[in-house]
């Protein structure tokens, strides 16, 4: 008991908040008038499980509520940690560590949690007065009315689901233990693949997640195998003991280089590198935009965090380049320029993003391979985690941004095709404004938080790669020779970038250009507008000035934290 | 202040005036939408009465002596954007900016004026005064991620003003005008950063700054001459496109012949001079080494631009075309007189920027009013409107006379300036330069004279089809306006060059001594 009592419990109380809401959502909805008779009295005892829902359980927007309350508050704890960290951090127990990057981390998941459950009472209203169908109905009428019901009845389930993708991922950032970790991460994905499978009456999203499934158990299948490996080297699967082992191992041992290949294909579908992100597109166009959000920023973050512990913690050597360097170097060319090319064919606006979002994939792993390259320092390391870190953190304001606004066009619209977005901008101008500052934050165009995400990445791999060119080289070709390889990894983003703007600006011009037949005004509800519209300023303002500067210090301190710099 | 309140106000003003209408009632909405483009136009006639009387006068106390390089004026700084990465807010004006914000902020109002009735204008006039914000902020800002910041900034009002006022393929137009400087300029942006990599400063995170003052004094801490020649070249296409210069100047016919009047005369005026701007005050000045090995390959493009733009102006029956494709051969002209080495040919080149920027604005301006009055612009289609609209006739005669250079008009000063330079280096080979200048009598006047003159019958004109029997008149009023200020500060300028020239010429100089510094080095003769 002893060792109970050293658990600082209140570390992790977005945690058991969450937890909290889980478990109410599973009771509350189900109360009810319910009484249990004392066999062979006439004395009845209110049980009050079951039987006549009351009035406030009956509500279907309840599990909403619930859920919206819950993920406020564990959201202001995690700001409240995120702005004092010196009160929050430390170990919780033995597998559990709060640090500035876990809190970082778990403030993008609860946010994006948070913002798709605001959207998802857009997406899946819940209607109290919704009626079974009468023989008078129309045929309209009566499918309106059964989709109605229909809503109502999967409110819970959808709230809790997406509860339990917060609390894994939450809890997946503050592991300190590999199989903690795994087993966070795969709460958060198995809660995932029904999300995306979850409007299963559609043809297409079943099938999304199937497909969705089928691919990630595999990865995962994968993954853990990988891990026993790991565990058969080492005897240990915390983080601490595998990097110090790794360290002392002489030559490379063919197992752990394995077993790290094996964890490299489970958590690169997480992130959507190629050729493990076939299943992405589908995924993202099947589920509802909302979840395409979740799974674009939330669990993209997650595989990378995941990613980043056993590449650039476990398996970087002291000295020289690591082995996989020249694997994920590849593999980032591969993923941004086949996100980028596919995106240009497709018509389908969740597509483009998906295949936007493979891209920026590549992006964060060309800086990865960086660190690989082992040519700098833990400094310059630092500086090339706190670009990816910050590249994640943005992504939540203008990708999630960006899904939110398909998101209301989504539900009795069409954006399935690009034609959901014709005149966009004279049926409701703010929203179509703000999906242009999303996209032009995407592609990468200053003055947005896109522009200097990408700068400070392109920054981080000049930065570790340009001492190596010659230093008496009188021509060009002297110099281009004898710079390693991974300088061209910032020119692949380069014109990356430069490709990708014919997808992202044909996207915002049919907003402005075309016509639509359907002028109507788009109606939705006012917090989603607000939020929509602080996403749009969010945007401009971590691109410069004095609020980028704090969001840019405070990631420099989570990827000291993670990187075990004191600063 | 004085600079911040410049590139702020417009660009403050432009985004409220676009927003509020959103949030206020429908009533108040209204109002404000049909003051929208008077505002405008008085905000953009305050900045031009203070950018003009900081050149005349003693306005926040330029000392007009030193204002050559690297002596920046009206200096601002201290404020921190973001101090991590090291880039704050720092202006400064000096010889070679201060001409082209006086440009920018003379052109905004006149290309007000001149599409004074644009339909949705409560967007348009708005989009122009956040452009103009965007300009003058590339011209002054002294520190290279805000001027990178600005410079990518002109791109989006600009791409609206095509996409929404634009002719008929204003799709593809705009798009192929935001792809193309987009990407060249993601090109100049690696280029930036490996100069940002060699400052060193203690206040930074990355150990960096991206002082542009302390980056071009500090690029002999790039270690390696084939790096410097890489980052020039890098820059080089970044400031090429923009210019534009053959082989990468296809955007911009596309572009002028697609955008509105006043997107094509802003197009012309300044945003292709900000190629120039930026070429000789990074790459030039920061690399004059570079600038030095490299003047075969300036010569080539400049060459290549002056008489490939002049020979397809010939072709074109497209009034708005050829115009673009001269501004192409006029760039190339710019090209040349850096490449020259002579200060007078740097002063030259200086000068054909600003000339520039009031001419071809005119030119557009005339295109404009024909596309809007005879609904076409196709040479030829149109015989002898002088008898119609005689204003138009005047402006186009005074416009395309100056653009092929006409003495005592502001081109003739840059174009034989430009040439003395080129024969005092090149000899004899200034022949094929002259030469060209011959081509381009050639096609101003044959357009010309088809367009106003030739007609068969004194009395009156041959109409194009597309008038529909629709009566021919002359242009209105506030087209009047804004041509007859542009016309008469070509004249102006035509016979007093000296108001800026004598700074252009200190400025040249200046880097005149720099050049020839690295030219003994290296061992080139002038």
């Amino acid at each position: 008991m002893s060792e109970l009592s050293d658990i600082s419990i209140e570390l992790i109380i977005p945690e058991l908040l969450i937890l909290f809401g889980i478990v109410s959502l599973v009771i509350l909805p189900n109360l009810g008038e319910a009484r249990f008779r004392i066999p062979l009295t006439s004395t009845r005892v209110p049980v009050f499980i079951g039987g006549t829902r009351f009035e406030f359980s009956r509500d279907p927007r309840l599990p909403f509520r619930i859920s919206i309350v819950i993920l406020f508050l564990s959201l202001f704890f995690a700001q409240l940690a995120f702005w004092s960290p010196e009160n929050w951090t430390g170990k919780v127990g033995l597998v559990l560590e709060v640090d500035r990057f876990s809190i970082l981390m778990s403030n993008i998941f609860l946010s994006v949690v948070f913002l798709c459950t605001l959207a998802a009472s857009h997406r899946l209203p819940a209607n109290p007065s919704a009626s079974g169908p009468s023989k008078r109905d129309s045929e309209k009428v009566e499918k309106e009315k059964i989709e109605d019901l229909y809503n109502n009845r999967r409110q819970v389930d959808f709230y809790i689901l997406i509860l339990m993708t917060a609390i894994g991922m939450t809890l997946m950032t503050k592991s300190t233990h590999l199989f903690m970790l795994f087993v966070c991460l795969e709460l958060a994905s198995l809660s995932s693949y029904v999300l995306v499978g979850f409007n299963k009456e559609t043809d297409i999203g079943g099938e999304a997640g199937t497909k969705y499934f089928i691919v990630g158990s595999v990865s995962s299948a994968v993954g853990i195998y990988g891990m026993s490996l790991l565990y058969l080297w080492s005897g240990s699967l915390y983080i601490t003991d595998l990097t110090i082992l790794w360290d002392s191992m002489s030559t490379l041992d063919p197992l752990p280089v394995i077993s790290i290949g094996m964890m490299l294909v489970a958590f690169g579908f997480k992130i959507g590198a190629a050729p493990f992100h076939l299943a992405i597109p589908d995924a993202y166009s099947g589920a509802s935009s909302l979840v395409a959000g979740l799974l674009a920023t939330a669990s993209k973050a997650m595989g990378f965090v995941a990613l980043m512990r056993i590449l650039v913690l476990i398996s970087m050597p002291d000295q020289g380049e690591a082995f996989w360097m020249i694997i994920v170097a590849i593999i980032s060319v591969i993923t941004m320029t086949w996100g980028n090319i596919s995106a240009l064919s497709s018509t389908n606006p969740k597509r483009i993003l998906a295949y936007s979002s493979v891209a920026h994939a590549g992006y964060m792993l060309a800086a990865i391979a960086a660190i690989g390259a082992g040519l700098g320092n833990l400094d310059s390391y630092s500086l090339i985690v706190t670009a990816i870190l910050f590249h994640l953190t943005v992504l939540v304001v203008f990708k999630l941004g960006a899904f939110l606004v398909l998101n209301i066009l989504e539900y009795k619209n069409n954006s399935h095709k690009l034609e959901g977005l014709h005149g966009l901008a004279s049926r409701d101008p703010i929203l179509a404004g703000s999906m242009f500052i999303f996209l032009l934050s995407l592609a990468g165009v200053p003055p947005f938080s896109g522009f200097l995400s990408k700068l400070l990445m392109i920054n981080g791999i000049l930065n570790s790669t340009i001492d190596t060119g010659s230093i008496s080289a009188s021509a060009i070709q002297e110099w281009i020779v004898s710079v390693d390889m991974l300088f061209w990894l910032a020119l692949a983003i380069v014109l990356n970038s430069a490709l990708s703007l014919f997808y992202y600006l044909r996207m915002g011009m049919i907003m402005f250009f075309e016509k639509t037949e359907n002028d109507q005004p788009i109606t939705y509800s006012i917090w989603i507008k607000v939020s929509i519209i602080i996403l749009a300023i969010l945007t401009a303002l971590f691109g410069i000035g004095p609020i980028s500067e704090i969001l840019l210090d405070s990631v420099t301190n989570s990827a000291n934290d993670f990187l075990g710099i004191n600063s | 202040m004085i600079l911040t309140i410049l590139v702020i106000t417009p660009i403050f003003f432009g985004l409220g005036l676009i927003l509020l209408p959103h949030v206020l009632q429908k009533n108040m909405a209204e109002n404000i939408r049909n003051i929208t483009k008077n505002i405008s136009l008085g905000v953009g006639v305050a900045l031009f009465a203070i950018s003009t009387f900081f050149s005349i006068t003693s306005l926040g106390g330029i000392e007009w002596l030193n204002i050559s390089l690297g002596d920046f004026q009206l200096k601002e700084e201290g404020i921190s954007l973001i101090p991590s990465i090291g880039t704050s807010w720092k202006l400064g004006i000096d010889a070679l900016s201060l001409p082209m914000v006086w440009l920018t902020t003379m052109l905004i109002p006149v290309s007000m004026l001149v599409e004074w009735d644009a339909k949705d204008s409560h967007y348009f006039h708005p989009l122009l005064l956040i452009l103009e914000g965007a300009m003058i902020g590339v011209f002054v800002v002294l520190d290279l991620f805000v001027f990178y910041l600005f410079w990518e900034m002109t791109l989006i009002p600009m791409f609206f003003l095509i996409l929404m006022w634009g002719g008929e393929d204003r799709k593809y137009a705009a798009m192929k005008f935001f792809i193309y400087t987009f990407s060249a300029s993601v090109v100049m942006l690696i280029g930036i950063l490996i100069m940002y990599f060699y400052t060193t400063s203690s206040e930074t995170m990355t150990g960096h700054t991206f002082d542009m003052i302390v980056m071009i004094n500090n690029t002999e801490l790039i270690p390696s001459i084939g790096l410097r020649h890489l980052v020039w070249l890098l820059l080089l296409i970044g400031f090429a496109t923009k210019m534009p210069s053959v082989p990468v100047h296809t955007w911009l016919p596309d572009a002028h012949v697609q955008a509105p009047t006043a997107g094509s005369m802003i197009l012309a005026g300044v945003m292709l001079k900000m190629g120039a701007y930026g070429f000789l005050r990074i790459a030039v000045t920061a690399f004059p080494g570079s600038t030095v090995v490299f003047t075969p390959l300036l010569i080539f493009l400049g060459m290549v631009s002056l008489v490939y733009g002049a020979w397809v102006c010939m072709g074109q029956t497209n009034l708005k075309r050829m115009v673009a494709y001269s501004s192409v051969s006029h760039m190339g002209l710019i090209f040349l007189g850096i490449s020259t080495m002579q200060p007078l040919g740097i002063a030259g080149a200086l000068f054909m920027m600003f000339a520039h920027g009031i001419i071809s604005p005119l030119l557009f301006a005339v295109a404009g009013a024909f596309k809007h009055h005879y609904h076409t612009l196709e040479i030829g289609s149109m015989r002898g409107i002088a008898h119609h609209s005689p204003w138009l006739s005047g402006h186009m005669m005074l416009g395309w006379m100056a653009s092929l250079g006409l003495p005592l008009l502001a081109g003739f000063v840059a174009e034989v300036a430009i040439l003395i330079s080129f024969w005092m280096t090149f000899g004899w080979l200034v022949l094929l330069p002259t030469m060209t200048l011959v081509i381009t009598a050639v096609y101003y006047l044959s357009s010309m004279q088809k367009t106003i003159f030739e007609s068969n019958n004194p009395h009156s004109a041959i109409l194009p089809d597309t008038m529909k029997g629709e009566e021919p008149r002359d242009i209105s009023w506030h087209e009047n306006v804004g041509m007859l200020i542009l016309a008469s500060f070509t004249v102006i300028f035509g016979i007093l060059p000296f108001i800026y020239w004598d700074m252009m010429a200190d400025w040249s100089s200046e880097i005149m001594n720099i050049l020839s510094e690295e030219m003994r080095i290296r061992g080139i003769k002038p």
